[in-house]
């Protein structure tokens, strides 16, 4: 089907709302000065340099950064496989409480969670470790993966099962030979989902870290104060690269489209 | 997002049968530490908000009222009657419900576009959104502090292609200094109202396409056409036929956006100005900010979060209602 | 020679009855159709022997042995899906060599079995291709190969032609019975196609609402209808109702003889069938004169009926002719090489309906519906 000239129009605008913040962020990582101007003045690649290598703050948080979202989205994926496979298994009463508690953190107001788990870390002794922070992404975002890996055992067909029995194989066998194979990209992309969230995410890992240790966004947070700098431009374009690789990969090797609720028969 | 659970698939049979002990026993360790992650913290916040606060950011378990009661009456009631933090909360409410409201309504048309085009060009599309939805606020905020300064973003472009003159020729522009977008000399956008909901609505818009674009996709082609076949003009169709059939997303959605902004922290702290900040800041100030009262942060909380369920428990009521009718 | 047999088999899903009261033996090498229309329970039959599901009462036997509290990966009976079932994760060597890779036969041998198969389905050299590759019949043939690997004692097909054109469907259905009876291993095919049961089996149950309604070879069953649901089944049937008198079938005020019917006693309601190429149309007829109509009913020609052509089809092949009686309207079927008069529509006809042809079931409030 074709767009009309207004639908044109409209998606094209909203693009380029869309974008332009992040192409002025971009922009302004070539700054030769302190101050993020747009036009860029004097432009130089030096922030770059910076911020993957000479000034150890920030190399210290992207590596915080990069430990953090890779765990808590594995995490994510451990606590998400078991409660998919449960309640396509069996629809009963205990693993509709797992999906509702892996819901919560995410139909509630981000900040409540983060002022929740900080009380939480406080208490147990656990606050301003980088395993505190772990646990808690991967509570948060682990209903991004549930809904991935639902779609994808969802989509195995029952007969599959069926045949995979007739011909000898038991739960156990069909499990390892048509479940998980077919499941895979469901999986992966789950687990991208929650890594780039992760690794974005801002609330919840400030009320849990404590002063203790910072990732990329949090660094850029405390250094708000001081306001914006083209180093942190550099962070930003970091991560809107990481995303539009990952979310690449996604769409390469899954089908996005279904994996975000398309109608499948239509093309 | 919601979670969307599977009805159980699997039929009744024998594959069930076996391994049923180990599996229940581990279903329960889930249950366990999922419990912990994702339901104590909640729990936390609940006992805290009704603890003792000891000075210099400590608390202790307790049963006292005394941080509801600043919150609904002021800390120095019955003497003096001070509404603050309900002003707070009423600023949270309406940058949360402008911003979801302006995201929903620009994110149907675009959404509605992106349906229409062919599988590569929505799958396109989805990597940008996704990659813009990811994109942390503190970069989002980066971004429009950037273009909304006045040394090199929308005012010195107002500047520079002579808007700013124009309407001081034209005498308008005391009234833009009157609504609190302009300086003396020039356009000011930081801090405003404008800045705020502009900012929140890009924020949330990429999670409005993404929660529109179900519902969307899965409009039948066929009824837009009879109801073409049937006379009805493109206006018309987008009013009998989509809008109908999609009024229940548009307002879930709305609702859902508009409880994630009631948390937002980042935009309001740069963009608002300190008089209209929101309850999300305050709320911060006690847990870790300046004025370190955990209980009462808590409280706080608590009051964030009825809110959010009355909200969601409405709009369910709500639409319920809707279905029904 | 180990038969399968199911003993009273019934099966409830929750409160609704899918299958109730069967008794049935799959002769040993044999091929034998469940037909049935859709929600019969002939399927559910089929995945109850296969192991996929737990009959709620009965036995299941295969030859001496008890094989209902058996699992489906323990009995191994080879089954082919409706929809295939191939996995689109493997090749087409690999889908069909599933069983034996879950077994742990080496990696040479499996392959080797898989290409054997893949020649007995006549799909040689389509070892490595991907499943989304193949056609419809492609995809029947492999799974068909897929089912066999295993050398299952029984094989079991659940309605294996649906997904294919109708074209198609009749060579496969020709294919598949030779494939079997090469093989000569004991089959069971569900379908609620007629045609295709008749083709292939050498014994058809017809299965209604969970019950099986007759048991008999294809000839059987066509002939000798048991009851109205089968006559109307298998194949078309005409159906009139009347009531047995005294060794005869009256129906209005005609009277009919059916020798080979079973005695009814008089009185008692009956449903006469008579297939359409059975029936036949005489245009020079003594009933239709004025002073027939005034004879009384014992005394005229017996199995005789006054007729009004309403409509001619002509097929090619067959020529329909659709008539109206007094008590009800008939289809007459004649095929392309047989005589029959030039008849234009409203022409007035005599019917008969040969009795040696005529079948005599006893009406109960079910088969009036």
């Amino acid at each position: 089907m074709r767009l009309s000239k207004f639908g044109f129009i409209f998606m094209a605008l909203s693009g380029v709302v869309l974008f332009l913040p992040i192409l002025v962020v971009s922009a302004s990582a070539l700054n030769g000065g302190r101050s993020m101007l747009f036009p860029p003045q004097d432009p130089t690649l030096a922030r770059f340099g910076e911020f993957f290598i000479s000034e150890p703050i920030w190399r210290n948080a992207l590596k915080n950064s990069v430990i953090i979202s890779l765990s808590s989205a594995a995490l994510s994926v451990l606590f998400a496989w078991p409660a998919a496979y449960f309640i396509w298994k069996r629809s009963t009463a205990l693993s509709r409480v797992i999906a509702g508690l892996m819901a919560m953190p995410f139909a509630v107001p981000p900040i409540v969670f983060g002022v929740g788990l900080g009380f939480m870390w406080a208490f147990s002794g656990g606050l301003g470790t980088i395993w505190a922070g772990i646990l808690s992404l991967g509570a948060l975002f682990a209903a991004l993966p549930l809904v991935t890996i639902s779609i994808g055992l969802q989509s195995i067909d029952d007969a599959h099962l069926d045949a995979a029995a007739t011909m000898g194989a038991t739960e156990a066998t069909a499990f390892r030979t048509i479940v998980l194979p077919q499941t895979i990209p469901y999986t992966i992309s789950g687990f991208f989902f929650a890594m780039v969230l992760s690794f974005n995410e801002f609330i919840v890992m400030f009320f849990v870290s404590s002063s203790a240790y910072s990732t990329v966004t949090l660094q850029i947070f405390n250094s708000l104060r001081n306001g914006f700098t083209p180093t942190m431009a550099v962070a930003a374009i970091t991560f809107i690269v990481v995303s539009l690789v990952v979310f690449s990969l996604v769409a390469r090797f899954g089908d996005l489209p279904r994996l975000m609720g398309a109608d499948q028969s239509r093309r | 997002m919601s979670v969307s659970t599977a009805e159980g698939m699997a039929p009744d049979g024998v594959k069930e049968t076996e391994g049923r002990e180990p599996a229940l026993a581990f279903k329960i360790a889930l249950v366990i530490l999922l419990g912990i992650l994702c339901l104590v913290p909640f729990l936390f916040v609940l006992a805290i908000s009704v603890g003792h606060k000891i000075e210099g950011a400590g608390w202790a378990f307790g049963f006292e009222l005394t941080h509801y009661k600043r919150f609904l009456l002021g800390a120095t009631w019955p003497e003096t009657f001070q509404i603050l933090y309900l002003q707070k909360l009423g600023y949270s409410l309406m940058f949360a419900a402008i911003g979801a409201v302006i995201a929903v309504a620009l994110a149907f048309p675009f959404t509605y576009f992106l349906t229409r085009l062919t599988r590569r060009g929505q799958t396109v599309w989805l990597v940008l959104l996704l990659s813009s939805l990811s994109l942390s606020e503190v970069f989002i905020v980066m971004g429009w502090d950037i273009l909304l300064s006045a040394r090199s973003g929308l005012p010195a472009l107002l500047d520079w292609v002579g808007f700013t003159d124009l309407m001081k020729d034209w005498g308008w522009f005391q009234w833009f200094r009157d609504i609190g977008l302009a300086s003396p000399r020039a356009f000011k956008f930081k801090t405003s109202g404008l800045a705020t909901v502009l900012c929140m609505s890009y924020l949330v818009w990429p999670y409005a396409v993404i929660l529109l674009y179900p519902a969307l996709s899965r409009l039948e082609p066929s009824l837009m056409e009879a109801a073409r076949t049937m006379g009805a003009r493109p206006s018309v169709v987008m009013r009998t036929v989509v809008l109908p059939s999609v009024k229940l997303p548009l307002f879930g959605s709305t609702l859902l956006l508009f409880v994630f902004l009631l948390g937002t922290y980042v935009t309001v702290t740069v963009f608002a100005d300190p008089s209209q900040h929101t309850l999300a800041v305050s709320i911060y100030d006690s847990v870790r900010g300046s004025t370190l009262n955990a209980p009462f942060g808590a409280a706080q909380s608590v009051i964030l979060l009825i809110t959010a369920a009355v909200f969601l428990f409405a709009g369910q009521k709500l639409s319920n209602a809707g279905d029904r009718a | 020679m180990a038969d399968l047999v199911l003993k009273s088999i019934r099966k409830d899903f929750g409160s609704f009855r899918a299958v109730d009261k069967v008794d049935l033996t799959f002769p040993h090498g044999k091929l034998t159709a469940l037909l049935g229309p859709s929600g019969c329970g002939k399927t559910t039959l089929l995945r109850m022997i296969a192991g996929l599901e737990a009959p709620s009462w009965g036995q299941i036997l295969l030859g001496d042995e008890d094989i209902t509290d058996r699992p489906a990966y323990e009995r191994k009976f080879g089954m082919v899906f409706q929809s295939f079932a191939l996995f689109p994760h493997l090749t087409v060597a690999e889908n069909i060599a599933y069983s034996l890779a879950i077994e742990g036969v080496d990696k040479r041998k499996r392959r080797a079995r898989a290409d054997e198969l893949l020649d007995l389905v006549q799909m040689g050299g389509y070892g490595d291709r991907r499943i989304g590759e193949l056609s419809g019949g492609q995809r029947q043939r492999v799974a068909i190969a897929r089912a066999l690997a295993q050398e299952p004692s029984v094989f079991l097909l659940d309605e294996p032609m649906s997904a294919l054109d109708a074209k198609l469907r009749e060579d496969m259905q020709v294919e598949l019975r030779l494939l079997q009876q090469r093989v000569g291993i004991t089959t069971i095919v569900v379908t609620h196609d007629q045609r295709e049961a008749m083709t292939m089996a050498d014994q058809i149950v017809v299965m209604s609402k969970g019950y099986t309604e007759q048991v008999g070879t294809p000839k059987e069953i066509y002939s000798k209808p048991g009851n109205s649901f089968v006559a109307s089944f298998i194949g078309k049937a005409n159906f009139l109702s009347g009531e047995a008198t005294d060794g005869k079938y009256r129906v209005g005020e005609y009277l009919f003889e059916a020798p080979k019917a079973r005695g009814f006693t008089a009185g008692s309601p009956v449903t006469l069938a008579v297939r359409p190429e059975n029936a036949v149309i005489n245009d020079t007829c003594a009933c239709l004169g004025e002073e027939w109509a005034k004879t009384p009913p014992e005394e005229r020609a017996k199995n005789v009926l006054p007729a009004e052509v309403t409509f001619v089809r002509d097929v090619g092949s067959t020529r329909d002719i659709y008539v109206k009686t007094p008590v009800g309207d008939l289809i007459v079927e004649y095929g392309a090489g047989e005589s029959l008069p030039t008849l234009t529509i409203g022409e007035k006809v005599s019917l008969r309906l040969p009795p040696d042809e005529l079948h005599v079931f006893p009406r109960d409030a079910e088969a009036a519906e």
